[in-house]
């Protein structure tokens, strides 16, 4: 039994390594601890250490209310990364990424409208003459096509009207000469779930967006579900891991998250400038809403939102 | 960080005075790990989500242990080790052991070694640990991450830990002893049935040897035996001070492969009336040829070539190639032996 590995003579503080141990793992642990405690002045977890760990351990252990949304013993779950698009320079060693949790019996679409992309909610269009009149519609509601390519075969949303297939360009594009690729089929995504592909573990696969938006796609976990991960059918597919991105604030008050974008700005001292809606209004307009100097502005969101 | 710094080092070296102590008793594993005060190596003001992550290494490393190519008793340890790391951590929910699906099968049948070998303890812990739903089964054993490693680590696990590795027992394993000994036996019959004499085979059609599985089954027990007596030596002559992890494994403590060899040696000296007892020569170090003894050379060189021969056979019984006797094949087969043989 366990009594015999612990022994229960006296009571130990986790937190204090012991003096005489013969283990390496202390003794390096201990001369790391003291380099801490030397540098740092206040040791405590910062606020992405804290939201990380949240994000992992908040759905362990969950339970429904409701029986039928229980998952059942043999239901696999796969753990993928899903990339951001973007590419900056600091991230030639690491690209950042979202960690998700899937059932094997969930359908591609229900992966697909969780995946949250920040061009999903980009609104198109330049305002500074009416700035009142920026749209409510994002490019989530008019762009709605979308699909994954796993394995040759690529899976497109065709759930409402005007999506369309986007992979019908890149399938003319393979068959038109001899490219060396297989044949691409193309089906629809609301048909399948995960427990109808056959996936590789590590091998990236694309999911598109917008058109334009690609991200990468890369699997690196297949198992059974275990008794003590979260067994809500309705809270999968669940987030577990998100890259943070700081967000932009206004150049004028550097409190507020920049809302506008403005280029060719001769009011602002930088080109791409940002402002926040109020800061925005305040300088590039007067009191009856007439424009001031000469500007474009577009509406900004900034990827750091989903923080 | 891609490992956890001195992790790998205590549990190399509990495990090694583990081997060292020569036993698979947990009680005498107790007693090590409670010499170390190894539950103290998650200690040390960590923080949940940190902890979450250094348990996690430690015990992806300590899993390693536990599958092939490693010896018995180094995989009981893991075992054990297994046990003790999944019981004293801090983690809450606990972090559990990942095996792959490729593995499953191995485990099975290592714990139906212990409970067949009578290691009850060892197998109630393992029981324990799959009631305690310490294990996860996944499709790959190590959870991929995606980071360029500045240099690729390798991964050097101690040698002496593992099995000596034994090809010829792998090749020749009791299943194919079995199914050369069935095929023996029916091509006897065959030939019996197509002689004259019905009771037995014509003179003509003895091709082969009679007792090759025998002679077989002795060649590879004195390989094993001949690894064995090598590593010893090695072991040896590296040793120039105490240092206990360095001694040899496997010496007391028989591999599953010479038993189960034994055994089957035995059972066929019973069944063959014609005991062909080899006589052991000097060991050389050559590793070319093995001289293992007058009679098994004779055996050895006209087996290899009328083995395939003679498989070849019966679909042409009645041909010239039946004038061909067995005396003649000693003075054919005679292979470039370079060792003398002492005991002639």
């Amino acid at each position: 039994s366990i009594d015999v590995l612990i022994p229960s003579d006296k009571e130990e503080d986790p937190d204090v390594i012991p003096e005489d141990s013969s283990l390496l793992t202390l003794q390096i642990r201990k001369k790391a601890l003291e380099r801490r405690e030397e540098t740092i002045i206040v040791d405590r977890a910062c606020r992405q250490e804290t939201l990380a760990y949240e994000m992992e351990s908040h759905a362990i252990g969950k339970r429904p209310d409701n029986p039928i949304d229980l998952v059942e013993e043999g239901e696999l779950l796969l753990t993928l990364n899903i990339f951001y698009p973007v590419i900056f320079q600091k991230h030639k060693d690491h690209k950042p990424y979202q960690t998700v949790l899937v059932l094997g019996s969930q359908k591609l679409t229900e992966l697909r409208d969780s995946i949250s992309c920040v061009s999903d909610l980009q609104i198109g269009g330049e305002f500074s003459s009416q700035p009142d009149q920026a749209p409510e519609h994002i490019s989530k509601d008019i762009y709605k096509s979308a699909f994954f390519y796993f394995e040759g075969i690529f899976y497109n949303d065709k759930r409402y009207p005007e999506c369309r297939d986007l992979s019908r360009t890149i399938i003319e594009w393979s068959e038109s000469h001899d490219r060396g690729y297989g044949n691409l089929q193309s089906v629809k995504m609301e048909d399948y779930t995960f427990n109808d592909l056959s996936l590789k573990i590590g091998f990236p696969y694309l999911f598109c967006h917008q058109g334009n938006c690609e991200h990468i796609i890369i699997i690196t976990d297949v198992r059974l579900i275990h008794h003590d991960d979260c067994l809500d059918r309705n809270l999968y597919p669940v987030l577990i891991k998100k890259h943070w991105l700081c967000t932009r604030k206004c150049f004028v008050c550097k409190m507020y998250t920049a809302r506008w974008v403005t280029n060719k700005d001769s009011l602002a001292p930088e080109d791409p400038c940002f402002f926040c809606d109020v800061c925005f209004r305040m300088l590039h307009y007067d009191a009856e809403g007439n424009k001031l100097g000469e500007f474009l502005a577009y509406p900004y969101v900034d990827p750091g939102i989903f923080n | 960080m891609s490992s956890v710094p001195g992790v790998q080092a205590d549990c190399e070296e509990l495990l090694g005075a583990f081997q060292e102590a020569d036993t698979v008793r947990f009680e005498r594993f107790a007693e090590l790990w409670r010499e170390r005060r190894f539950h103290t190596i998650f200690y040390g003001r960590i923080r949940a989500l940190e902890r979450n992550k250094i348990t996690k290494k430690t015990l992806e490393l300590a899993q390693q242990y536990f599958l092939p190519p490693y010896a018995f008793q180094i995989r009981v340890g893991a075992l054990y080790l297994l046990y003790g790391l999944y019981s004293t951590q801090l983690c809450q929910p606990k972090q559990k052991i990942r095996i792959a699906l490729k593995d499953w099968p191995e485990i099975q049948r290592f714990q139906q070694d212990l409970i067949d070998s009578q290691h009850y303890d060892a197998a109630y812990i393992f029981r324990t640990l799959r009631l305690a739903r310490a294990f996860l089964f996944t499709a790959m054993p190590k959870l991929l991450n995606y980071r360029t490693k500045k240099k690729i680590q390798e991964n050097e696990f101690k040698e002496e830990f593992k099995d000596p590795s034994n090809r010829v027992n792998s090749l020749i394993t009791n299943d194919v002893l079995e199914e050369l000994m069935n095929i023996h036996d029916h091509y006897q019959k065959m030939k019996c049935v197509i002689s004259a004499d019905k009771s037995q085979p014509d003179k003509a059609l003895s091709l082969i040897k009679d007792d090759f599985v025998v002679t077989l089954k002795d060649i590879t027990l004195e390989h094993h035996e001949w690894q064995q007596n090598r590593m010893k030596l090695f072991q040896n002559a590296k040793e120039t001070d105490e240092i206990p992890n360095r001694k040899e494994e496997g010496t007391l403590l028989e591999t599953e492969g010479s038993e189960r060899a034994n055994a089957l040696a035995r059972i066929k000296y019973k069944s063959y009336s014609a005991v062909v007892e080899v006589s052991k020569s000097r060991r050389h170090r050559q590793v070319k040829l093995e001289s293992s003894g007058s009679e098994s050379n004779h055996g050895k060189s006209p087996r290899r070539s009328k083995k395939n021969s003679g498989r070849s056979q019966p679909a042409r019984r009645r041909d010239s190639l039946e004038i061909r006797e067995e005396t003649v094949t000693r003075h054919i087969g005679m292979p470039v032996i370079t060792e003398e043989n002492s005991d002639d």
